[in-house]
């Protein structure tokens, strides 16, 4: 008997404490912004949040993180509603949003490809640099890994990087070693330009070869100690406190400058998309069905505010100032933005 | 009179919860009705058909290794009584409880190549990372628990004066529990592989940090997702759960008749 009324007491508190938790949410009646970012965004856009909410109270920020292509799918196909939506991959909003989820794109922060490994457990930690990694990485006893080319872009940016290292380093072997002798990645060559294919299954060779649907998953590994090498963005890396080998410019995809050499190198997906070798560039929206469009301009604005652009600083990601813009930018964005044109 | 109103009541609160299951899977199953040849090339697709097989034997493997370890477990914890017993059932349902990203990652750093489990096993030529290994053991952490905690009520519920009575006529310990208390705890064990082996198939996260290859259904469907969006993931959804649902109601059966 006194067990049961033990039991009914619990029961009776917990109840209570629910819907005083429930009451005390509604209380604040808080507004909620919803911000769908890549990956490689977490970091500066986690601090972001915090300015955010220190400026407008009643506001909650909920931040979701994932792969850029899988975000672009959830607004587009699944029907989610996001007030801000933040590419890894500027391009991904006109090809798969506009013009019904979006019609402008504002292009906010670069970043490059680097090699990051773990100065303690990678094998020849010691010795890697910019001028030998892609020797480092053929040795037999040495693991790499990179995101599915398919799922994420910093996946086909590293196909990209591999295949402009043999036109940078002269050695026409580096593609075939890395990927064509561990994945079912094919490529061919027509004019000049490399022309890459990724099927949907890459059977890769495990042993040598990992393979993850996010690059940050990537960092997990490295840290400890079960893979050598990832090639990741540079901002991860920096926020991670990882190492990391800083590949020459001319390959990192980092340079607006060396744009037509990247372009040398073009990636095609399991869906049929097609991606050519370009700067990294991020590119967000609000699209055209968010909740609270209003709000997501103001969290666009302080991303290209002087606040949001030393936030990106510090977090290892080159921001682009003034900011570029494409499409019909909406009126309270143009001071922060550089110039626009009317091409998709 | 009373009985049938406390019927009604009940009946009226559990349609609550089935028509919950009901429309959210109705919903799926009547947009893949409208796309119905969509289906049928899944179902032709050996990818997918791979994957899910994947999936159903993986997680028969890591209900048989949670079987053959957890059910004397299970004895144990339900007859003996000794100290620090309830610290012992709490931390059993700590992989319940843990987000299953964490889990992933630490398994991951046990069981890669070079981690304390991982290293010397590679030496003989068990690896765990990207195997079909890696997604028995991911999915055997995530589920186990509820083979153990379901088997563990089983022999609770079971009288220890018949175990008692038989041990006194001379059975020998194992005998009795061969005997009587495992064919008393059945329906609950059973219970428990049966739960154990659905949670295994459904498990993601700690699967895709231990072992993304090969595919198991529900990264194959995450990947769909995501490459090709909705229309293509949709289906491969609707084939497993047709696949288990035939499973499960056939599993449930035998039990309904012992009973």
């Amino acid at each position: 008997m006194r067990k049961t009324a033990t039991i009914t007491l619990v029961v009776i508190v917990f109840v209570v404490l629910v819907a005083g938790i429930f009451v005390w949410q509604a209380g604040f009646s808080r507004k909620t912004l919803k911000v769908f970012h890549a990956g490689s965004l977490t970091v500066p856009f986690e601090r972001l949040e915090e300015r955010f909410e220190g400026r407008y109270s009643d506001v909650d920020v909920q931040r979701v993180s994932g792969g850029s292509v899988m975000l672009a799918r959830e607004i587009v196909d699944v029907g989610e509603r996001a007030d801000v939506y933040a590419s890894a991959d500027y391009s991904l909003i006109p090809k798969l949003m506009y013009p019904k989820y979006a019609n402008w794109t504002v292009m906010f922060a670069r970043n490059e490809m680097v090699l990051a490994y773990n100065p303690e457990k990678s094998r020849y930690a010691d010795e890697v640099n910019s001028k030998n990694w892609y020797n480092i990485l053929r040795r037999k006893d040495v693991t790499f890994g990179f995101s599915n080319p398919n799922l994420d872009p910093c996946g086909y940016r590293t196909l990209i990087v591999i295949q402009l290292a043999e036109l940078y380093y002269n050695d026409s072997k580096i593609f075939d070693d890395l990927i064509l002798s561990n994945t079912a990645i094919t490529i061919s060559e027509d004019g000049g330009v490399y022309h890459v294919k990724t099927p949907e299954n890459l059977k890769p060779n495990t042993a040598k070869l990992v393979i993850k649907p996010k690059s940050v998953e990537l960092v997990a590994l490295v840290e400890a100690g079960g893979l050598d090498y990832a090639f990741e963005y540079r901002s991860v890396a920096v926020q991670h406190n990882l190492k990391f080998v800083d590949l020459p410019k001319k390959i990192d995809l980092s340079s607006l400058s060396y744009a037509k050499f990247y372009r040398r190198v073009v990636v095609e997906r399991a869906d049929g998309k097609i991606s050519i070798g370009k700067p990294i560039v991020y590119g967000l929206t609000v699209p055209r069905n968010a909740p609270n469009p209003k709000l997501g301009i103001e969290f666009v604005k302080l991303v290209l505010s002087e606040e949001g652009v030393k936030v990106f600083r510090e977090c290892g990601q080159p921001p682009i100032t003034p900011a570029i813009g494409i499409g019909d930018i909406p009126k309270e964005l143009k001071p922060f933005i550089a110039f626009q044109s009317i091409q998709k | 009179m009373r009985i049938e109103k406390l019927f009604l009541a009940f009946l009226f609160l559990g349609v609550f919860l089935l028509a919950f299951v009901y429309i959210t899977l109705g919903g799926l199953f009547y947009e893949q009705l409208k796309d119905f040849k969509g289906f049928i090339d899944t179902i032709r697709d050996f990818t997918v058909l791979n994957a899910i097989l994947i999936s159903l034997s993986a997680s028969f493997v890591s209900t048989l290794i949670a079987f053959v370890f957890g059910v004397p477990l299970a004895y144990l914890l339900a007859r003996e009584d000794f100290a620090g017993r309830s610290f012992l059932e709490g931390t059993l349902d700590i992989p319940m409880m843990i987000p299953h990203i964490v889990a992933g990652i630490a398994l991951y750093c046990v069981f890669m190549r070079s981690g304390l489990i991982g290293a010397p096993l590679e030496k003989i030529g068990i690896i765990f990372t990207d195997t079909f290994l890696g997604i028995v053991v991911a999915m055997l952490f995530m589920s186990f628990p509820y083979l153990v905690n379901t088997a563990k009520e089983g022999f609770r519920s079971v009288d220890v004066r018949l175990e008692n009575v038989a041990r006194s006529l001379g059975a020998s310990p194992w005998k009795v529990f061969r005997e009587i208390s495992f064919p008393l705890a059945f329906p609950s064990i059973f219970n428990g592989v049966v739960l154990c082996w659905a949670r295994g198939i459904s498990e993601f996260s700690a699967v895709l940090i231990l072992a993304y290859f090969p595919k198991s259904a529900p990264i194959l469907i995450y990947e769909k997702f995501t490459t090709f969006g909705l229309a293509s993931s949709r289906p491969i959804s609707v084939l497993l759960i047709l696949i288990c649902l035939l499973i499960f109601v056939f599993l449930r059966k035998p039990k309904g008749r012992k009973e």
